[in-house]
């Protein structure tokens, strides 16, 4: 599949039909990645597909300027897609590399069940329902929901629906959309004082990076609300009722957009279970509207348009 | 130097000891993060999982957030009251990169005028050491001069030899610290033979280098290459995660919060990385991101040296650790322009 | 070069936090322009009114309590202290709040801070003072402090513009220092109205054709960073050496005092090595930012 994407995008730089390919490489760690963003054919000879890419490179569409071939999982395409519903993306820029994705491996957890740290471990390999590690010679098998990310436990869109390459095979779409929610069926069990304690307690931890804003693709707007001065709504500094009000209103303003791709959650470096309000956001939109980010490229942004009968409802 | 030991068992004894007279911090898992956290007075387990806490030990000196003073509108007029942090402390486990790391920042927080808040902090609290015995891969110390079991920035010095720790006493307040020690106990040569045998061996373990001689001048001579810093600075998303958890990074942002007619002024962190950080009414000199990673690289390799003669960093790795997008200063610095047209021509 | 004031340092140091403000009142308000207002105030506490010193070009952190902190140069002359004086433009948060203030409103302020203008190196010299908008505040000051002590000072030439008459500051200053004939006034807008008389022009070309002779002289530069930059070009053909050059920089401050990192330029801080820096000193900044 390597080879076949590096001849894909080597091919587009060369037929001048891109300005930019964005992929990824492998990263300086041990069993990661980083995000490639290169003009150079030579470079291109780096991308890899494996089950550590978890960048969502639809963040870069809105930054890099020209025309860009760009390697996106299912839920990347879905924001590319949600992307050009708010007029972000020019669609005839973009040449999606779909790269059907059989979910990403959480380091964190392979780490946690064989006890191992990241570079005493000589190799994981994805072998549809298990994961053998092998280190120092011996091979352990894990069972593969243990050690994929939360998120693509229940992903329902694994074969990005939008591409104009595809790479290797669609991959079977029956996953069980009530996985990797365990976080967030607890916190819906719980009684509002209850939560809010919980709340409190986690962003009283939040000092205020940005990192999960600034990797989220839905977050584009050129000057975002923490960064207004008149009036303030929050503090440019970490107390914890800011803290929550930002990411609570972040919430509100991409839904629509969220594809669920739980990069906010793996970046916060505070480990802010930030996916439990996402995805609670996300079934709310689903319930209301029956939406899915990012499916229709032809349909309004969510929150901008309505149908007349809601109306008699909302506006009074 | 007479140095001492103490068996791991004993630990807490010490530590209950110590918090007798000061408030003890330790590496602390208990609020979802690893950080330096008061101590809970029972729970040792630290010594089992701690390598190094992802959020620095700065924070224990610059915290992510702090008063500055309260003010409160009445009939004469403003009254403004200082927020005094006098607590009496000992940080235990600080690693020899965040010890030097506070050496290093010390010297702009005392430079032509001092700063209250975090001189208050430092003098009032011991730093006890612990020497590194499973570094990171992402761990760069000995490129930048620090070892990971050796400190001169700190009071008191614990290296692990097996069961026990060895204390060395590097300062005299880490000696008077020692006389209120509950269960130390004479070492011997053979425990200081194991020291020195630990600190090579873990000394090996770091696989990461960097070359960092002529940094500055390395840095200056590509200073002007929109080209180069463009492709650097290309995957980076301008989140604050590396210089926020970064124990050189010290720029800080100063906000007042208003509730009716009394308020506080905070001061918390802040990064060159935001787009903000520079904005002025009129132009932003670092709109582009090129431009703010430029600065952090420079600023950290090249500026700082020259006002203060030692780089604005100490190989932690966190920044590569924790970054989300695997942009490794490492890579940057060894993959400089070797020859470039000199930025100004005089 | 530039030097900085000492003795008040020690003296506001000795309140033990360089980061309390003290409290100032206002007692006079002038509006300059639409959006340009002068603060005419004093320390509360008398015994700081009475030891309070500064030197042309340097600047303060003024509080309003509760909305946040913002730096302004002080543009009253240390040889008139019965007040001090900062020009206030409207253009973010505290700004706009400076101008909802009325007269006995109370204001923190710290400093003074940075560098200033280096007197002794201008005695006995003539000189050229270049302002441009609201960057006239902190060359009043110099204005000011030189013609309070004309006699150690040869040839003055003070050239000032802005970008029309509504928005020419401190009026009554101008008009001060066009009746002074001790003093070669010059006042330009870049586009005039139908009541001005005066020269049409941008600074840089009205300078020109000024032509203040270079020859033991200094040339002092205030205003918008772009017509500083058209300016030294026309004070290099008038034969002024980059030392001879001297302007103030801005950028960005919260502490004012070399220490959140926010205002550098390369190595140096603008607050703690600046404003006031010689054109020498620009052409050799290790960085482009400025």
């Amino acid at each position: 599949m390597e080879q076949e994407l590096r001849k894909e995008a080597s091919k587009l730089l060369e037929e001048g039909k891109v300005d930019y390919i964005v992929g990824f490489a492998p990263g300086s760690l041990k069993f990661s990645t980083t995000p490639l963003i290169t003009k150079e054919k030579e470079e291109v000879a780096s991308l890899v597909i494996n089950p550590f890419i978890v960048n969502n490179l639809a963040k870069f569409l809105t930054e890099v300027l020209g025309r860009v071939g760009i390697v996106a999982k299912g839920c990347d395409s879905r924001s590319i897609v949600s992307l050009i519903q708010d007029n972000q993306v020019v669609r005839e820029n973009v040449v999606i590399i779909g790269v059907p994705c059989s979910g990403l491996i959480d380091i964190v957890k392979v780490e946690k069940l064989v006890g191992k740290d990241r570079n005493e471990i000589d190799d994981i390999a994805l072998q549809g329902e298990k994961v053998a590690v092998i280190v120092g010679g011996e091979k352990t098998e894990l069972p593969t929901k243990k050690v994929l990310f939360d998120n693509c436990l229940g992903c329902e869109f694994p074969t990005p629906q939008e591409y104009d390459i595809l790479i290797g095979e669609p991959v079977d779409t029956t996953c069980n959309r009530e996985l990797g929610q365990e976080k967030m069926k607890e916190l819906e069990g719980m009684t509002p004082e209850r939560r809010w304690e919980f709340w409190k307690y986690q962003f009283s931890r939040c000092i205020m990076c940005y990192a999960c804003r600034q990797v989220c693709p839905a977050c584009f707007c050129e000057r975002c609300f923490i960064e207004e001065s008149e009036p303030q709504w929050v503090l440019p500094v970490s107390k914890w009722q800011d803290n929550l009000i930002f990411q609570v209103i972040r919430n509100i303003h991409v839904a629509g957009r969220c594809t669920d791709c739980g990069e906010c959650e793996r970046v916060c470096p505070v480990n802010i279970p930030l996916r439990s309000l996402t995805k609670k956001m996300y079934g709310l939109v689903n319930e209301m509207f029956h939406y899915e980010a990012g499916t229709d490229k032809n349909a309004p942004p969510l929150m901008t348009a309505y149908e007349y009968e809601e109306t008699k409802d909302l506006i009074r | 130097m007479t140095t001492k030991k103490i068996s791991k068992k004993d630990i807490g004894k010490l530590l209950e000891g110590w918090s007798r007279e000061l408030t003890v911090f330790v590496p602390s898992k208990d609020k979802g993060v690893t950080e330096m956290a008061k101590w809970d007075g029972k729970d040792t387990s630290f010594l089992e999982w701690y390598r190094n806490t992802a959020i620095p030990a700065k924070a224990s000196f610059l915290p992510a957030s702090e008063k500055m003073f309260s003010f409160q509108k009445n009939t004469d007029g403003y009254h403004l009251e200082l927020s005094k942090d006098q607590q009496k402390r000992i940080v235990f486990g600080i690693r020899p990169c965040d010890a030097k790391a506070m050496a290093i920042i010390d010297k702009v927080f005392t430079d032509s005028y001092e700063d209250p808040y975090y001189l208050s902090k430092r003098n009032n609290t011991i730093l006890v050491g612990l020497s590194c015995t499973n570094p990171y891969d992402s761990c760069f110390c000995t490129s930048l001069g620090v070892e990971p079991t050796e400190s001169a920035d700190v009071d008191l010095m614990f290296t692990d030899i097996g069961d026990e720790f060895l204390i060395e006493e590097v300062t005299d307040r880490g000696k008077e610290l020692m006389t209120i020690a509950v269960g130390a106990k004479e070492a011997t040569k053979a425990d200081d033979a194991k020291a020195k045998a630990v600190k090579v061996a873990v000394s090996g373990m770091l696989l990461r280098k960097v070359d960092t001689k002529d940094i500055a001048e390395r840095l200056q001579a590509c200073f002007s290459d929109k080209d180069y810093w463009e492709k650097v600075a290309a995957k980076c998303i301008s989140c604050g995660i590396c210089t926020f958890l970064c124990p050189t990074c010290f720029c800080f942002d100063i906000c007042d919060e208003l509730v009716k007619k009394q308020g506080t002024r905070y001061r918390g962190w802040d990064s060159c990385s935001f787009r903000l950080y520079t904005k002025m009414p009129m132009e932003n000199p670092r709109e582009e991101k090129w431009r703010r990673v430029r600065q952090k690289v420079c600023h950290k390799y090249e500026f700082y040296p020259m006002n203060f003669d030692v780089i604005a960093c100490t190989g932690c790795g966190r920044c590569i650790r924790l970054c989300p997008v695997n942009w490794d200063i490492t890579q940057i610095l060894s993959s400089l322009p070797a020859s470039v047209t000199s930025h100004s021509d005089k | 070069m530039p030097t900085t004031d000492t003795s008040s340092k020690k003296e506001l140091l000795a309140r033990g936090n360089v980061y309390l403000p003290h409290i100032v009142v206002i007692d006079k308000i002038i509006e300059e322009t639409p959006s340009v207002r002068t603060l005419h105030f004093n320390f509360k506490d008398e015994k700081l009114r009475k030891k309070f010193t500064f030197e042309s070009g340097q600047f303060a952190e003024l509080s309003i309590f509760g909305i946040g902190e913002t730096t302004f140069c002080i543009s009253s002359s240390p040889s008139r202290n019965e007040h001090l004086e900062c020009a206030i433009n409207r253009v973010g948060l505290v700004t706009n709040a400076m101008h909802r203030l009325g007269v006995g409103a109370e204001i923190g302020f710290r400093g003074p801070y940075g560098s200033s203008f280096p007197l002794e190196l201008m005695w006995g010299k003539n000189l050229a003072l270049i302002g441009g908008g609201i960057g006239l505040a902190p060359l009043r000051s110099l204005i000011w402090n030189v013609l309070d002590n004309r006699d150690k000072y040869g040839n003055i030439d003070i050239i000032y513009g802005a970008r029309s008459p509504t928005d020419l500051c401190f009026k009554y200053d101008l008009d001060s220092w066009n009746r002074d004939k001790t003093v070669n006034m010059t006042t330009t807008v870049d586009k005039s109205d139908e009541n001005w008389t005066g020269k049409e022009g941008f600074v840089p070309t009205v300078l020109e054709q000024v032509a203040p002779s270079a020859k033991n002289a200094i040339a002092v530069v205030c205003g918008p960073p772009v017509m500083i930059r058209l300016t030294f070009p026309v004070l290099e053909k008038l034969g002024f050496l980059p030392e001879q050059m001297i302007t103030t920089l801005e950028k960005r401050m919260k502490c004012g005092i070399g220490k959140c990192g926010r205002c550098n330029i390369g190595n140096l801080y603008v607050c703690r090595d600046g404003p006031v820096f010689t054109y020498a000193q620009i052409r050799n900044f290790i960085s482009d930012e400025y």
